[in-house]
């Protein structure tokens, strides 16, 4: 019966510490650490640990997330159950439907400041462009581009989401000037209507405050695009798919662009390349 | 499960998941990243979670296999990440471990060491164990959901929170050794040699 050695306990010793023995092979433990004082420190030695992980248990799970991430991976599950929840949803549905009405100003005459606020209704309503001055932290890290898509698209969701809210209207002189005053980015908005489908709306500040990233809010034909522009990290150009939105990475000296809206590749690739000409 | 109900049960689970994360990555920035990416694959993938099974748990595995992939990505860790070398390098006895003293210290060890210095040895463990001893001790998954985090075998589970449970005490235990040595030291005087058998 004391034929027991200490291999044939080895694998009993963790579950034995833990209470998580039967009856049985507990009794055959307590056999041979009567007569195995090895065995009997190794047993004493785990189980003070594991008292002490359990005993200070409470510190140490007091780090708490920060509230920022706390936000970030909410407005995850708000765009990855929004993309869910429609699978296959024509292109040309915009993500926040309730935004559009009350958004859309008239496409012609709209330009530099002489905004008319009909609404019109959504047919009409082609060629709109939503700037926004952000003044919004993101943090460049390494993180992937997938990563990266998701945090932004994430934010694009959320920006066009509260942009029934605060529906301020400048002109391209103006989001020119708070992009250079607040980006140090000398950029030219594209005022070139009916070449390219876009028009200004506005700008504003993004709510979002963390890091340094400018984020220009479009319609092109009805639907949301956002443009962010943060400092260049080590990333290919890329085209990823993220929450039913693709996203267009590509960098121009020292800063990177990411262009994000619904659509077939395509479509969204010549988006980006008709920006690239313009931004600059 | 209704989506809501879903996302609110998958959001409770950030501060542990953060928590673990600060664990995996010793960094915060990094471990930011890594509980996002988490969200982001759990939300695309929440029609594949099975309801009345372990949602907890289930985004434990997700942000171990992500940080897995991410270390096997960046070609990186690869000591830490070879369990082999670190399981073979744990199978040597700890020194003194065949003889005991019959003084047990345990409950002076558990008296003595502070959360802080416990939480210290256990970021100082390898990985493997640490990981092990984490999940098990502080967030308190069974070995089978181990299993299935790590990808490992339950046996391997269990060596490893053994195997990590006993360092950690070996760790403590000589620092809070060389902690009453120097104490000694002090009270004898810097003149008078300090004799282990007196």
């Amino acid at each position: 019966m004391k034929m027991s050695n200490c291999t044939s306990i080895d694998p009993l010793v963790t579950p034995y510490v833990d209470g998580e023995l039967p009856a049985g092979e507990r009794q055959h433990v307590d056999d041979h650490m009567r007569t195995c004082p090895p065995c009997r420190a190794r047993v004493a030695a785990e189980e003070a640990a594991r008292q002490l992980v359990h005993a200070r248990k409470a510190v140490l799970t007091a780090p708490r997330a920060p509230g920022s991430l706390r936000e970030q991976c909410a407005l995850f599950a708000r765009a990855g159950l929004k993309t869910r929840a429609t699978p296959g949803t024509p292109t040309t549905t915009p993500d926040t439907p309730t935004v559009v009405a009350q958004v859309f100003r008239p496409a012609s005459g709209a330009r530099r400041g002489a905004w008319r606020s009909a609404v019109l209704p959504l047919a009409l309503a082609a060629s709109l462009v939503a700037v926004v001055g952000g003044a919004f932290l993101y943090r460049a890290t390494d993180s992937s581009n997938r990563l990266m898509a998701a945090q932004l698209t994430a934010d694009h969701v959320k920006c066009f989401g509260i942009d029934d809210l605060l529906g301020t209207h400048d002109s391209p002189a103006v989001v020119e000037t708070s992009m250079l005053s607040g980006f140090d980015w000398h950029m030219h908005v594209p005022d070139d209507l009916e070449h390219s489908g876009l028009d200004l709306v506005g700008s504003r500040p993004c709510l979002y405050a963390r890091g340094k990233v400018a984020h220009l809010m479009y319609r092109y034909q009805g639907r949301p695009v956002s443009i962010f522009m943060l400092p260049r990290s080590a990333r290919a150009d890329d085209l990823v798919e993220v929450f039913g939105h693709e996203a267009v990475i590509w960098s121009v000296g020292d800063r990177s662009f990411v262009l994000i809206a619904r659509g077939s590749r395509d479509e969204v690739a010549r988006m980006a390349s008709f920006v690239k000409a313009s931004l600059h | 499960m209704p989506m809501a109900t879903f996302e609110a049960e998958a959001l409770a689970s950030l501060d542990s998941l953060y928590r673990t994360a600060l664990r995996l990555t010793h960094h915060p920035a990094d471990a930011e990243d890594l509980v996002q990416e988490t969200y982001l694959k759990a939300f695309r993938a929440a029609n594949r979670f099975e309801p009345g099974t372990n949602l907890r748990a289930w985004l434990f595995t997700i942000l171990h296999n992500t940080a897995r992939n991410r270390a096997r990505d960046r070609a990186r860790d690869t000591v830490a990440i070879d369990s082999d070398v670190v399981e073979r390098a744990a199978d040597a006895p700890a020194p003194g471990s065949g003889a005991s003293t019959p003084e047990t210290p345990e409950s002076v060890l558990l008296r003595d060491v502070l959360a802080p210095d416990l939480q210290a040895a256990i970021d100082a463990l390898p990985d493997a164990f640490r990981q092990a001893v984490w999940l098990r001790d502080v967030e308190e998954f069974s070995y089978a959901e181990i299993a299935d985090m790590l990808e490992i075998p339950i046996g391997t589970v269990m060596s490893r929170i053994s195997r990590g449970r006993r360092s950690l005490f070996e760790r403590l235990n000589s620092r809070r050794e060389r902690m009453s040595e120097r104490r000694q030291v002090v009270r004898v005087g810097p003149h008078d040699k300090v004799n282990e058998d007196v």
